[in-house]
């Protein structure tokens, strides 16, 4: 083999080795791009989750001060009627202790 | 020659192939990594949105349910309100009719006797003045007035709901003892006796 030979070999054998490396590099690049891709599906995909979650969660909330809201209406309800009892049953009697308290003071 | 330049182009596609492998073994850990990091951020964005929406919900219930609460307390309150304000017209009435009971000549003695004691005066001007209440029914009180007082009877009850207003001769000390301002003085009082007696407590 002629020297010229050996150089033109080499000089294949170096471009080889280029498309080798840049190969790996793009393949790298590649890798690294799709994985930032799927990275941010990840991201957006928790996020979402986590959206709906609290879409929940003040839902729940909501839900539950209006039930302890209608419970609060319930109670005041006995208790005015409760009021209405106590009036009807003790106004004379009341009347007639306030009278005393102005009268003999 | 032959030998030697084949084992250098082994050598040249082995470097490669080696430097290939390093960029293809550094690209996959640093996508390792950037998974990684992206599942942590993912789920600290997560728990940061879960716990702001937890106290954005515990604001929500409390908005909900310290307007209500308020509302309700207002209506006790109110309801409360109107019937101890029933009562006090109950009571009024009563002491504005006193003149047909027979608790009258004596309480009329007493506001006067209270009165004259509290200008405490030698010459006391008395005005008196009760519904349907005359000259004659208020016999009882010369028994009680001082020998140098004078006694008006008014015709009409004084502050509407009817008593006893007394000065010293000048005028400089009133004491004024109508039903109405003894309502107001014993106001406190009267709240929480008709709170009591109805209510409980």
């Amino acid at each position: 083999m002629s020297g010229i030979d050996a150089v033109k070999k080499i000089v294949e054998t170096e471009a080889q080795a280029r498309r080798i490396v840049d190969e790996a590099s793009a393949k790298a690049q590649q890798m690294i791009s799709e994985t930032r891709e799927q990275a941010e599906r990840i991201r957006q995909e928790a996020i979402a989750r986590a959206q709906q979650r609290r879409e929940e969660i003040l839902r729940e909330a909501k839900e539950k001060a209006e039930a302890e809201a209608r419970q609060s209406d319930k109670e005041t309800e006995q208790i005015l009627d409760t009021y209405g009892k106590l009036s009807e049953e003790r106004k004379a009697a009341a009347v007639s202790k306030a009278v005393e308290l102005i009268l003999n003071a | 020659m032959s030998e030697s330049l084949e084992k250098l182009q082994n050598r040249i596609l082995s470097d490669a192939k080696h430097k290939s492998d390093e960029t293809v073994k550094d690209a996959q850990a640093k996508s390792q990594q950037i998974l990684e990091d992206a599942k942590q951020r993912a789920q600290r964005e997560s728990q940061e949105i879960i716990a702001k929406a937890n106290v954005e919900a515990e604001s929500i219930r409390r908005s909900i349910l310290s307007s209500k609460v308020r509302v309700n307390r207002l209506r006790i309150l109110d309801e409360k309100n109107r019937i101890v304000q029933d009562i006090i017209h109950g009571v009024e009435d009563r002491l504005s009719s006193i003149s047909k009971s027979e608790q009258f000549e004596e309480t009329a003695q007493r506001l006067v006797t209270e009165a004259v004691k509290a200008v405490d005066s030698d010459h006391p001007v008395v005005r008196i003045g009760f519904r349907d209440v005359s000259k004659r029914n208020l016999d009882g009180i010369s028994r009680v007035f001082p020998k140098g007082g004078k006694l008006v009877i008014d015709e009409k009850p004084i502050d509407g709901l009817g008593g006893v207003v007394a000065t010293d001769h000048e005028g400089k000390v009133v004491f004024n003892n109508t039903f109405k301002s003894r309502l107001e003085r014993l106001d406190n009082q009267l709240l929480t006796l008709i709170s009591s007696t109805v209510f409980g407590g």
